[in-house]
């Protein structure tokens, strides 16, 4: 397929799974901040440090606005300024989704555009005023039925696997972030010593990764840092754990190797460097990375995946042309994309 | 507006008046309606104003839900408009649009065999019949075209020619389109959501298809492949997504099944032209290109061009991309060539013009030039390379100020603007906040020629929704209709 629209298919999956955790971290905050008796500044703010905005926002707010919890749910929701806002991201997706028109299929479409036009005009803005929860959960229900409507109305094939891996790095790397900003900020509590203030800061974190019933039915020692820690990093079958995600984008990427072609195309670096991340992430226990220390852990996990979304672009969306080049290298003439 | 009780229940057409002086598409005079047209009337007035509401707000959201829709990219994001679409149909009998038909494919094939002549032996100069300075000094002439054949001789696979109707119901020439003519999109589209929202009338009324559309370009652009059918691939040509006519090109790339690109996607290479895949360079061999000529090689053309591909000029040359449309169009369709239209007809086809066209003043002519700079205030004046409505000066309703203005620009370069009587252009039922009011149209039939040419039965009815306006572009309030050709019973 074409590289710029391969592209383009990436960051639309990559914008919607944005707006989706970002929606996420918002309504369970909602509910977290309720339970317990924090400090001001560690009721919202936090949020805005996970979403990387902390350098912005110190420019565009006064000191006090940290405490504004109005302020810093409209500026993770709404602002314009902010490219990770929901608004930004659906935006963007949006704009994505309208690029690629002719690629995706035209159910996809209109539940993109159509959550655009809820969001953006009178209806979303009004549910935003009268009930801030059922808004969140609007948004992150319409952006799982976007996700369901195109695994069942467009072919498996380039197209969706680009729109795959790009939610699936982004989804790994975002797991990692809300990891270790709550690890750090709740530090390596020891089985039966938690707080009860502990607890519920615990559960909030597997919540904004609609992970806590899975780590329920599966944790047998309770709840403790190093035990989420294993859970949200290294289950094999939740499908936010980083190694789930990345372990599946790594499947995708050899599909790929094979879509339109008779042979196999050599594996690409972005394949060499993702597989060999899922081997180190599988070969560390959870001993070592304590003893390593978590947040170099997690810190090296973003650090990766944004590595690999790099190389993904000199790979696929970018890649040079070379001097010589044979015409339809191993690819089958007549084939879907030689359409005519 | 407050709607009565009255109004719900008040039928679409009977309260309707045609404007006196003017052809009226649907009523002779008031409360008759055209021969072939009863029955649609009767259906329309059937559905009263009520229902006819629920169902444009209908329509309105299938639009906005589609995405078939205009950025306004000037109020930043998310600021969209849909086109205006009036519901109420345009139709047109059988008997009328072969006639149409017939004078479309005939225009056609006069106008291609123009661009050919003049880029290889300018016969048609030499006779005299078309003096050469006017071709020469137009803006649409590339020198840079002279001597390429294109595949097939074909120039114009795609035709956008806009005809009016008179006081006296015939169809004229307003205008051709010969380089990248937009709209056909909204055909297809205010079709499928006609049928959506009436489909009743439509059981009932015997309409011709307009769905073959992308096909038959499809095929058009297939047959003029410098390579076999099966081996070709034809691509989309899109100066990108924010151009307002973003939705059309991605339409068209996916009612054809052909990828949609940009200029950057593509890379010419020993004169061939590529593009770039996930899987490596791939040859395109057609493109159906919506960029204008100045834009489509900055090798050759506007240096400054992003939006085109280094070095597509070359691999056009040596024959080893077609493009569609064929580089230099523009020179036929100048609006100071328009008037010389009729004469090529009867020179290239022996024929005499099937369809008529409006009477033209060249203002470069002494005489012409006097006349219209002492009518100014009766006629309409035109920029002989404008378009969209703009550049344009309607006399009858324009202050002395702007009348003066145009003067000047007429004396200081009379070869830029031509000057035509103002048409009463013939006016269809619309709806507005009134009720249903004639309101002024025209029609743009599109005209496909691969190896042979077809008209797309119907075509774009533009509508000026303001009263009393005459100008139907949607970038001056203007709507659309869907197009109705029936067919004879």
């Amino acid at each position: 397929m074409i590289s710029r629209v391969a592209e383009t298919c990436f960051w639309l999956f990559r914008q919607l799974e944005r707006a989706e955790s970002t929606a996420r971290l918002l309504q369970v905050n909602r509910a977290f901040i309720l339970d317990i008796n924090l400090p001001e500044i560690e009721r919202w703010y936090p949020l805005v440090i996970v979403a990387g905005e902390r350098k912005r926002f110190g420019k565009l707010f006064a000191e006090a606005a940290r405490q504004d919890e109005e302020l810093i749910q409209a500026y993770l929701t709404w602002h314009d300024d902010n490219p990770v806002s929901i608004k930004s991201a659906l935006f963007w997706a949006r704009e994505n989704a309208r690029t690629i028109r002719e690629v995706i299929s035209l159910d996809t479409w209109e539940a993109i555009n159509s959550l655009w036009h809820w969001l953006s005009s009178g209806p979303g803005k009004r549910m935003y005023k009268t009930d801030r929860d059922k808004f969140y959960r609007h948004l992150i229900t319409s952006i799982n039925a976007i996700h369901g409507i195109a695994l069942n109305t467009q072919s498996h094939e380039a197209p969706f696997y680009f729109m795959q891996l790009g939610m699936l790095l982004e989804r790994a790397g975002q797991t990692a972030r809300t990891l270790d900003f709550k690890y750090h900020s709740i530090g390596p509590t020891k089985l039966g010593m938690e707080s009860p203030i502990e607890i519920a800061q615990w559960l909030a974190l597997l919540r904004s990764c609609s992970a806590q019933d899975a780590y329920l039915k599966k944790a047998k020692t309770g709840i403790s840092g190093p035990a989420i820690f294993e859970f949200l990093v290294k289950d094999d079958h939740f499908p936010r754990s980083v190694l789930y995600c990345l372990d599946s984008a790594s499947r995708i990427m050899v599909k790929l190797r094979t879509t339109d072609r008779t042979e196999p195309a050599d594996p690409t670096k972005s394949m060499i460097m993702l597989n060999k991340m899922v081997t180190e992430i599988r070969g560390t226990t959870t001993q070592e990375s304590l003893e390593k220390s978590i947040h170099k852990e997690l810190t090296s996990i973003v650090d990766s995946t944004m590595d690999i979304c790099s190389q993904l672009h000199k790979d696929y969306f970018d890649p040079e042309i070379p001097e010589t080049f044979s015409e339809l290298t191993g690819t089958k003439a007549g084939s879907r994309h030689q359409r005519w | 507006m407050a709607a009565t009780k009255q109004n719900l229940l008040r039928p679409l057409l009977s309260g309707y008046s045609p404007l006196k002086g003017t052809y009226d598409e649907y009523f002779k005079d008031q409360n008759s309606p055209r021969a072939g047209l009863k029955g649609l009337t009767r259906l329309l007035d059937d559905l009263g104003e009520h229902e006819f509401r629920l169902r444009q707000q209908l329509a309105d959201e299938a639009f906005m839900l589609g995405g078939i829709t205009f950025s306004v990219y000037s109020d930043d994001r998310g600021v969209e408009k849909i086109m205006p679409f009036d519901l109420i149909p345009r139709a047109v009998s059988g008997k009328e649009w072969q006639k149409c038909e017939r004078g479309l494919i005939q225009r056609i094939q006069a106008l291609n065999m123009f661009l050919k002549d003049i880029y290889h032996e300018q016969k048609i100069l030499k006779d005299e019949v078309v003096p050469e300075f006017l071709i020469k000094q137009s803006s649409g002439y590339l020198k840079e075209a002279c001597g390429i054949m294109p595949p097939g001789g074909v120039y114009v696979h795609v035709a956008g020619i806009d005809l009016i109707r008179g006081p006296d119901g015939n169809f004229v020439v307003l205008e051709d389109n010969l380089r990248t003519p937009s709209g056909v999109s909204y055909v297809l589209e205010n079709r499928a959501i006609m049928k959506r929202v009436f489909p009743r009338i439509f059981a009932r009324a015997k309409i011709k298809n307009v769905e073959d559309y992308p096909h038959w370009l499809r095929n058009a652009l297939t047959e003029l492949s410098p390579v076999d059918a099966s081996e070709t691939r034809a691509v989309v040509l899109t100066p990108g997504p924010y151009n307002s006519a973003y939705f059309e090109h991605s339409f068209l790339a996916r009612r054809m099944g052909c990828e949609l690109v940009q200029g950057s996607d593509l890379f010419v290479r020993d004169n061939k032209v590529y593009v770039k895949t996930t899987y490596g360079p791939q040859r395109v061999h057609v493109i159906y290109r919506r960029i204008d000529d100045a834009y489509l090689d900055p090798e050759v053309f506007n240096k400054d061009s992003l939006l085109g591909v280094p070095g597509i000029y070359r691999a056009y040359r040596e024959g080893n991309v077609t493009l569609a449309n064929a580089l230099g169009n523009g020179v036929a369709d100048d609006k100071a060539v328009y008037p010389y239209v009729p004469d090529m007809i009867r020179y290239y086809l022996s024929e005499e013009p099937i369809i008529s066209q409006v009477e033209t003043y060249l203002c470069h002519r002494e005489k012409d030039r006097k006349y219209v700079l002492e009518n100014l205030k009766d006629l309409v004046v035109k920029e002989v390379d404008a378009s969209g409505g703009y550049g344009m000066l309607i006399g009858p309703r324009s202050t002395k100020a702007e009348i003066q203005k145009f003067a000047r620009q007429i004396e200081k370069n009379p070869r830029g603007y031509i000057a035509q009587p103002l048409v009463e252009l013939s006016t269809c039922p619309t709806w507005t906040d009134n009720g249903t009011a004639p309101r002024r149209v025209d029609l743009r039939p599109y005209i496909i020629s691969g190896q042979h040419t077809r008209v797309l039965p119907g075509g774009l009815t533009r509508v000026a929704l303001a009263q009393d306006s005459y100008v139907v572009n949607s970038s001056q309030g203007g709507g659309t209709k869907d197009t109705w050709i029936l067919e004879d019973s």
